[in-house]
């Protein structure tokens, strides 16, 4: 390998890092409508704050998600069982609520298969945080 | 100073030796279940303070374990398996060569994989405290989880090498690990006037857990049923209301 391939590869390896975080700092600035992007051509079908409510609200067995983040959502929480308290799940009251995907996916699951005993569909997670959204 | 020297030769049965006292194997067993009852429970807020019950006791087995390595008994202390990484991998080697190895305590790769579990019990439980106490947030939540997956990892490859051992040996290492004893011509624990064995000590560590769980669950316990009761009459008053 002589000077100039050298210096062509590290230049290429450059310019697709440089692509790839440009990408990605994109993506991670809304995670928020990207999940609802993917959620939505999951779901096959619009999403619905009320139904989100609904959920929200609906208790299975001894809990609903409101068991822990109140019925207002925008409102402080506190853990049923450890009693400690939660910072608000409305993204009007704290900013940093969906901005991190992995986050997201991972108390989705554990929280509804808390509540619900089962993941919840791409449909109720989209209703979910649509009624999540729509509190101002 | 052997006391009691048995050897294969002579009358024909193989001989075995008293390796492993009781605290450590009260210590190895229980964390068996406490790490499995920890990592199962740890995904479920419902299970959260049974999941941190047993994260304590890894804590407390651990730090037993620890000191039990400078005073336990002589095939527990840390001064009878270090051994370098050289020695380990020799020992993997051998294990597939028609004559293995033996080594009457832990064997070299064996020992790598106990200062691994250690490191690993501590630092996963230390992650687990912080998370439970919001220090530093969703970054030491990550690392909780995964040190417990990591842990989770050496285990399965401990596992496969007490297997890959017992086969080669021909000799059932976990059973070792309930009896205490293994084959071999070493020195017995039992003789070995310069660290006598303590069962007792195994008593108390076996006591202390016991009650530590039953404390945390009639504490505990009575709480967790009592609110979810109380949230299913609050539903049921809220039906009335319909
Ligand atoms: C037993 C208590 C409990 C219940 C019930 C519960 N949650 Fe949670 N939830 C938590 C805790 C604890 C967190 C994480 C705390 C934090 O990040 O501040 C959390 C976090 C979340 C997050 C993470 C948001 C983010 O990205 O920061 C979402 C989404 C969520 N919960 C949705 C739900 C839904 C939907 C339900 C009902 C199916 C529900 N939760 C029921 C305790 C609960
Ligand atoms: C040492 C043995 C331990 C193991 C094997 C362990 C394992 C785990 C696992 C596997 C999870 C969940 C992972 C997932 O999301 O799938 C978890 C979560 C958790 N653990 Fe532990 N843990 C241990 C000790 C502790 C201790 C000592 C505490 C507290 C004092 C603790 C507190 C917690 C908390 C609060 C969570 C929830 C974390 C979150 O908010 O995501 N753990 N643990």
């Amino acid at each position: 390998m002589n000077m100039s391939t050298r210096m062509i590869g590290s230049l290429a390896t450059a310019a697709v890092a440089t692509a790839v975080l440009a990408t990605a700092a994109i993506a991670g600035t809304d995670v928020q409508s990207a999940l609802l992007a993917q959620w939505r051509v999951d779901a096959g079908q619009e999403f619905s704050a009320a139904r989100g409510r609904a959920l929200f609200e609906r208790r299975a067995n001894d809990w609903s998600c409101s068991s822990c983040h109140t019925a207002d959502p925008r409102a402080t929480g506190r853990h049923v069982v450890t009693e400690k308290s939660i910072r608000p799940l409305a993204p009007a009251s704290n900013p940093r609520r969906f901005t991190d995907r992995t986050k997201v996916e991972k108390w989705f699951r554990r929280n509804c298969n808390d509540v619900l005993n089962r993941d919840c569909t791409a449909l109720e997670k989209g209703d979910v945080l649509t009624y999540l959204v729509s509190l101002k | 100073m052997k006391a009691q020297m048995t050897t294969a030769a002579g009358n024909g049965t193989v001989a075995s030796v008293r390796v492993w006292d009781v605290p450590v194997r009260v210590f190895h067993w229980l964390l068996v279940i406490s790490f499995g009852a920890a990592y199962l429970l740890g995904d479920s807020e419902r299970w959260r303070q049974i999941h941190v019950m047993f994260g304590y006791t890894v804590l407390g087995l651990i730090a037993f374990r620890i000191l039990w390595g400078f005073v336990g008994t002589r095939y527990a202390r840390f001064t009878s398996f270090l051994h370098g990484p050289r020695a380990a991998l020799r020992y993997v080697g051998s294990l597939a060569s028609r004559k293995p190895e033996h080594h009457v305590g832990h064997n070299p790769a064996g020992s790598w994989a106990v200062y691994a579990m250690l490191a690993l019990g501590v630092a996963t439980g230390l992650s687990g405290y912080l998370t439970l106490n919001e220090f530093g947030g969703d970054a030491v939540e990550e690392l909780h989880e995964i040190l417990a997956n990591t842990w989770l990892v050496v285990v399965f490859v401990h596992v496969a090498g007490v297997i890959a051992s017992s086969v080669a040996h021909r000799e059932n290492l976990a059973r070792a690990m309930l009896t205490g004893y293994k084959r071999g011509d070493g020195e017995s624990i039992r003789a070995s006037v310069s660290s006598p064995r303590r069962p007792i000590v195994g008593v108390l560590l076996a006591s202390a857990v016991l009650i530590f769980w039953l404390g945390s669950l009639l504490i505990g316990g009575p709480t967790i049923i009592e609110r979810s009761s109380q949230a299913t009459m609050a539903q049921t008053a809220e039906d009335d209301d319909d």
